[in-house]
């Protein structure tokens, strides 16, 4: 039966998908990196800035850095290698609401034919949520239309709530989306955003960290049955003290979901959504 | 009084009418194009009328009526108000045939405008003026012949009503909007406003001005289903850009010609009129060759060209004015003010214990804001029913959230989000109140009992929803049993407005007691300490 498998099938990603380390090391994988400016300083996403080198320094810093979208040269070097070796490429990239990294890959892919780009409609671990479903997918071989299904699913049908605790870097960054009437930093708020057709949504204010973490355990609830397959990936920025509290908060409400991953926020969107953030992202398989 | 007196007074009163609803006339209009101005092409076209009228030394029937039937011709402005000329011309044909005005006289009108009306329109569109006049005739010519005038005025108001009510299932336009056609509401509120003329002529009373209560029964309470807040967006503007609308006079004009000619140029074509005089109205991309064609077969006058896309973006604008929602509260203290106003508030007054704002001074704080519905938390129990009162007194839709304290009215303005409706804050915002409970630390005013206890003047006395819970010399300890005491009722998260001036006490103090006192009974209390500055309270909190 001819299928998928991890050996004939590449998958690309932008470094808005936020992965563990190393994620993306391995064979038939590839990130291809956004870039953050501190002034005149050019630093590849991941590459050049580790998180935490990334956080110490904006820590530092007396200004906002800023981000640019990987170039379409950058994206072709990569689709010409793994056009070669593999017969399937996939790519991933963040909503096209918040950048323009899909654009610029689907142009890299257009002359090689056969390579899919795919705008997930969301961002940060997210991805790497749906990376991870595919790839233990291609472990057991799957058909081209199973595929297409399952991403289907999971575009449908995932969902990712944050905490940040200013929405200073949002706003500053011009990413804060349908969130922008939101009040946070003032009174113990803790703003909860959502990610909705591509962009980033109010979902609650909450005061107080137990009632925060029991409102993004509630939106678990709401989202899910309790037999139900429940994969999760838990990240922050800079803040990973907070995901213990956050993953037993899942748990309580779900015991039978899963948490497959746990992300770390690159220098890109920890640009736009600042220190301290922390998130989760789930999928019912 | 003389025919032209009664006359008068039935324009008056449809002016009248038409002048208070105009504005939400306006606000209704999406169809055949949203450009918000139907209200205003109705009133300008009767107040054409009116000034016709006063002008000519007419006095008798026919007469009078032949003066209307031109004013309305000359002065129609819009779709709408050229739609309105021949409902006018139809039923002054009428009532001068028949030489009089009565019921029957009525019955007939009513049916001769509705067929003028169906005659102007190339291709008639149902849920519009058109199936209200209809509607009205319909059911004037279904009453028993022996029927008295005020009777059959009421039968075709209401089924006037009924009518505009329908045009919302009838035109999908209308329907995705939400709304009922403007034109049709435009003509029931003018018909209602005449014939509320009309009985004041007959009767020299003011009570027959009970028709018209419509319009304030709006800006009150909103009864019917149009009455709801209209969606600015989701309309699509016109295919064509210009509503151009003018006269042209002269005698060797070929009406069928113009008529083609003009519907040729665009779409909502009308040309109505006669006898050397017709009114041309079309939506187009190029007034200027209508104008031309126009003026190359008589003279052309009161030429009107009007941008309907800037009407349709000023219209969207107003609208979404008139749905943000926007908050007022009363505190006292500066740092409750500013957490008031860093909460999204966006007039704060001055007041609370023992200074309550006036009604006028909470008025004028909700008619400042640009805002269409405004939220008002008092705070303070003393303040509710200056704010209830002052509600009724606004020229916009005001909701109090009774709040009762400061803490609680805190919770409120958390819950408060600029981007729901009205309706949707102000249920989550006095859901949160509910859910806080409120406690103060004071200092006792007299010797007296509270509550079964003695307490002396100047003894600290803490008080939970009301209740002394507390009291002592030291303000740490009866903080530390009013913390207690939150806690053991499944306090959550514990907010501390501070005004310690003056107490030889610091928040450090209070976190440190605080911290103690839930230290093995309810560990998991968060505590937020906020300076707040009210003046009376060294202590105010809530508890969630």
């Amino acid at each position: 039966m001819s299928g998928l498998t991890l050996d004939n099938t590449a998958i690309v990603v932008d470094s808005t998908c936020d992965p563990p380390p190393g994620y993306f090391d391995g064979p038939g994988l590839a990130m291809v990196p956004l870039k953050v400016h501190f002034g005149d300083e050019t630093y590849r996403d991941g590459i050049d800035l580790s998180p935490p080198e990334f956080f110490a320094k904006l820590a530092a810093s007396p200004m906002l850095p800023t981000t640019s979208q990987p170039t379409v040269g950058e994206f072709t070097a990569v689709y010409a290698r793994l056009s070669r070796e593999y017969e399937h490429v996939f790519a991933f990239h963040l909503s096209h609401r918040m950048s323009g990294t899909y654009q610029a890959s689907v142009t890299a892919a257009q002359p090689y034919g056969g390579i899919e780009v795919c705008d997930t409609g969301t961002v940060s671990g997210t991805i790497t949520l749906l990376v991870d479903r595919l790839r233990s997918r291609l472990a057991a071989g799957i058909s081209l239309d199973d595929l297409h299904t399952y991403v289907e699913h999971f575009m449908a049908e995932n969902h990712m709530l944050f905490q940040v605790p200013t929405l200073e870097y949002l706003r500053r960054g011009g990413r804060i989306g349908r969130a922008q009437s939101m009040v946070g930093d003032v009174f113990g708020i803790r703003p909860i955003i959502t990610v909705d057709d591509g962009e980033l949504v109010a979902y609650a204010k909450v005061r107080g960290e137990r009632r925060a973490l029991e409102t993004m355990a509630a939106f678990l609830s709401e989202h899910t049955a309790p037999d139900d397959a429940v994969k999760l990936v838990t990240w922050s920025s800079d803040a990973d003290d907070k995901l213990p509290a956050l993953e037993a908060a899942l748990l309580a409400a779900r015991p039978k979901a899963e948490v497959v991953l746990h992300g770390r926020v690159g220098a890109v969107v920890g640009t736009h959504g600042g220190p301290g953030m922390f998130a989760f992202a789930m999928i019912v398989e | 009084m003389s025919a032209r007196g009664h006359v008068l007074e039935v324009l008056a009163g449809a002016s009248a009418a038409l002048g208070l609803e105009r504005d939400y006339i306006n606000d209704l209009n999406v169809y055949p194009v949203p450009d918000g101005d139907t209200g205003t092409n109705l009133f300008l076209t009767v107040q054409a009328i009116i000034d016709e009228t006063e002008a000519a030394p007419v006095d008798d029937l026919p007469g009078l009526m032949a003066v209307v039937t031109r004013g309305s011709l000359m002065g129609a402005r819009g779709n709408s108000g050229v739609i309105l000329s021949q409902i006018v011309r139809g039923t002054c044909e009428s009532i001068a045939a028949a030489q009089a005005f009565d019921a029957g006289a009525v019955t007939d009108a009513l049916r001769a405008a509705a067929d003028a009306a169906y005659r102007a329109v190339r291709q008639p569109v149902e849920g519009t003026m058109l199936s209200v006049i209809r509607a009205m005739a319909e059911a004037a010519a279904d009453t028993p012949g022996t029927i008295s005038l005020p009777a059959l005025l009421t039968t075709v108001s209401t089924a006037g009503a009924e009518a505009v009510e329908h045009t919302i299932d009838q035109l999908e336009a209308l329907r995705r909007a939400g709304v009922v056609d403007a034109g049709g509401y435009g003509l029931l509120v003018l018909l209602r406003g005449a014939v509320a003329g009309f009985l004041r002529a007959e009767t020299g009373s003011v009570a027959a001005a009970a028709v018209t209560a419509d319009g304030s029964d709006r800006r009150r309470g909103r009864a019917s289903r149009h009455i709801a807040g209209i969606p600015p967006d989701a309309l699509e503007d016109s295919k064509f850009r210009y509503c151009t609308s003018f006269l042209l006079l002269g005698d060797d004009v070929d009406r069928d010609d113009l008529e083609q000619f003009v519907n040729g140029q665009g779409d909502c074509a009308l040309v109505v009129g006669g006898e050397g005089m017709l009114k041309v109205h079309v939506h187009t991309d190029h007034p200027g060759a209508v104008l031309s064609y126009a003026s190359a077969h008589g003279t052309i006058d009161d030429i009107e060209v009007a941008d309907m896309r800037e009407q349709t973006r000023a219209r969207r604008e107003r609208l979404r004015l008139d749905q943000r929602v926007a908050c007022v509260a009363v505190a006292a203290g500066e740092g409750n003010k500013t957490l008031f106003r860093e909460l999204g508030c966006e007039a704060v007054i001055d007041g609370g214990q023992s200074m309550n704002p006036s009604t006028a001074e909470l008025v004028a704080a909700v008619e400042s804001l640009d805002a269409g519905e405004v939220v008002v938390l008092p705070n303070n129990g003393n303040v509710v029913l200056t704010a209830e009162q002052a509600a009724t007194m606004c020229d916009r839709r005001v909701a109090v959230v009774a709040s009762t304290s400061l803490p609680a009215g805190l919770a409120a303005m958390v819950a408060f989000d600029a981007a729901a409706d009205a309706a949707a804050n102000t249920a989550a915002m006095a859901e949160a109140m509910l859910r806080v409970r409120s406690a103060e630390i004071t200092h006792a005013v007299r010797d007296s009992e509270i509550d079964g206890v003695a307490v002396r003047q100047g003894e600290v006395i803490g008080l939970v929803d009301g209740r002394l819970a507390a009291s002592g010399d030291d303000l740490r300890l009866v903080f530390g049993d009013v913390v207690r005491a939150l806690g053991a009722q499944g306090a959550e998260l514990i907010t501390i407005l501070t005004a310690l001036n003056g107490c030889g006490v610091t928040v450090a103090d209070l976190q440190r007691t605080a911290a103690e006192a839930c230290a093995t009974a309810c560990p998991t209390v968060e505590f937020l300490f906020q300076e707040g500055g009210q003046p009376l309270y060294p202590i105010l909190m809530g508890a969630e």
